[in-house]
This record gives C-alpha cells, structure tokens and sequence, in this order.
C-alpha cells in the first residue's frame, strides 16, 4: 500500500493515554491510532457523501457543485445513479400502466 | 401482462431485493428472469446463515426451476467489478437484454454499453398496476432501504417521489 507521512501534533495527556491503551491491548501506539482514523474517516466520508446525494436528489446542488467539492468519479458516479433510478422508475410506470390496460 | 413484455438479467442484489420485500413471484409471473450459476451460488452460499440474508436468499432460491441459468464468457471485463457482475454483463451484452441490479457501482461502470436498471423498476411497476397501494408501496420501498442501507440516497429519494405521484 502507498504511504504518505501527515504529521500532527497531540495535547501529552492524549498521548500518555494512547500509551496506556498501547500496553493494555499490547498494540503498536501508530497502528491503533492508524486503524481508529481509518474507521472514522470511512464513516464520516459515507455520512457526508450521502448527504451530499440527498442534496443532489433533492436539486439543490448540481453536478458541477459536486465535481468542484469531491471531484469527477464522484460526480459521475451520482449522476449515473439518479438518471438510472429515474429511467427505472419512468419504467416501471410506463409497464404499469400497460398492465392496468390489458386487465382493467 | 404475458411473459413476452420482457426479459431481464438479474444479479444476486436484484435478486435479494425483490426476494426481500416479496415480489419476486409477481416479477416472475410477467418477466423472464435469466441468471447465471455464479449467481445461483452466491445465494447458495447466503442460504447457509441463519441471518435476515440467508432467509431472503431462501426464498429466492425456492423459485430456482423458474429462472433461465446461463452462463457466459467474459470477453472485455470492466476493471472495477467483481467476476460475477462481469459474467452478467457479458452476458447482458451478447443477448443484448438489460440488467437489473442493485449495485451502483456496476449501475455506473456498465450503462454506457447496455440497458441497467433498479430493482425500483419492478416495485413502481407493480404499484402503477394496482397490485398494492400507494402505502404498501412506499412501506415496500422502506423495508427495501433497509436491507440495501440505501438511508435517504439518490435512489431511495427518486423512488418516494415517484410513488408519491401516485394516487391512493
């Protein structure tokens, strides 16, 4: 996997903590913390995308406003998703209608 | 509505939506439903847990005899997905018939080159045709949220809206 250093700076009260939940669980202090981060990053990077697709949804931002905030993939990928769950639904109505014709 | 108004390819997800909000029977009796036996294992594979999965995977597999088992070369896979979906969507693409899946990342990667739906398709069709109301319809749609961990995505949103349109 391809690494990147990002250094930050910790209040000592954190860290003496972190050494103390190191020794308990006979874990490696940067690994822990590496693992905890993955886990929150993931989460809130879900929570935050998901709300940005209910605002796309909704209408109230367009795909240029997402592709400046997250990017093109991201985008795109939203993009492909509303006009495939419109189409399903456009769909669905249309053999609806079809069924209700043929067995009124 | 006879078996000739269509005949879709589903993949396990689609598979496990309509078994999990019950109308895979109904689906059944208008569509031809084709699959492949990777499919057909993965379901299998599901059916083994006693959780909410292997219950619906149960069900569905209950309706085996009555779906079309290909099977197909994967020619020009799609670098994002996994073996299974690439097989369907070789599949979708040799016989030239649409895809329904719940997978957005399948949803994204294959709709430039064949026909993609939701299983959304099946749940506003059959509740545009009066098999259900419009509160059982949108009580499907939420128990289908909650199986797929849709929350208050795209889909789920485009959906509510469309089945808000219709009358009671």
């Amino acid at each position: 996997m391809e690494t990147e250093q990002f250094n930050i700076r910790m209040p000592k009260g954190l860290v003496q903590d972190l050494g103390i939940i190191s020794k308990l669980l006979k874990v490696n202090k940067s690994e822990w913390v590496k693992t905890k981060l993955a886990e929150d990053v993931h989460e809130e990077k879900s929570r935050l995308l998901m709300e940005l697709s209910t605002l796309y949804a909704n209408g109230m931002v367009n795909k240029e406003k997402i592709e400046k905030l997250v990017g093109k993939e991201v985008a795109g990928e939203m993009e492909s998703i509303k006009a495939i769950a419109q189409k399903s639904a456009q769909r669905g109505i249309a053999y609806g209608k079809k069924f209700r014709k043929l067995h009124p | 509505m006879a078996k000739s108004s269509g005949s879709y390819i589903l993949d396990t997800s689609a598979l496990i939506s309509l078994g999990s909000v019950h109308i895979l029977e109904q689906v059944l009796k208008v569509f031809s439903v084709t699959t492949t036996g990777s499919v057909i294992r993965e379901l299998e594979d599901f059916a083994r847990y006693g959780d909410k999965y292997g219950s619906i995977a149960r069900e569905v597999l209950a309706w085996k005899s009555k779906l079309v088992i290909e099977s197909c070369e994967t020619k020009e896979p799609i670098k994002y997905i996994e073996p299974t979906d690439n097989e369907l969507y070789s599949l979708a693409l040799q016989k030239g018939l649409p895809l329904v899946t719940d997978e957005t990342k399948l949803v994204h990667h294959a709709r430039k080159n064949i026909e993609v739906y939701f299983t959304t398709l099946f749940l506003v069709m059959l509740a545009e045709a009066r098999h259900f109301t419009k509160k059982e319809a949108l009580h499907k749609l939420e128990e289908l949220r909650d199986i797929r961990n849709w929350r208050n995505n795209i889909i789920y949103i485009t959906t509510r809206n469309q089945l808000e349109l219709l009358s009671p």
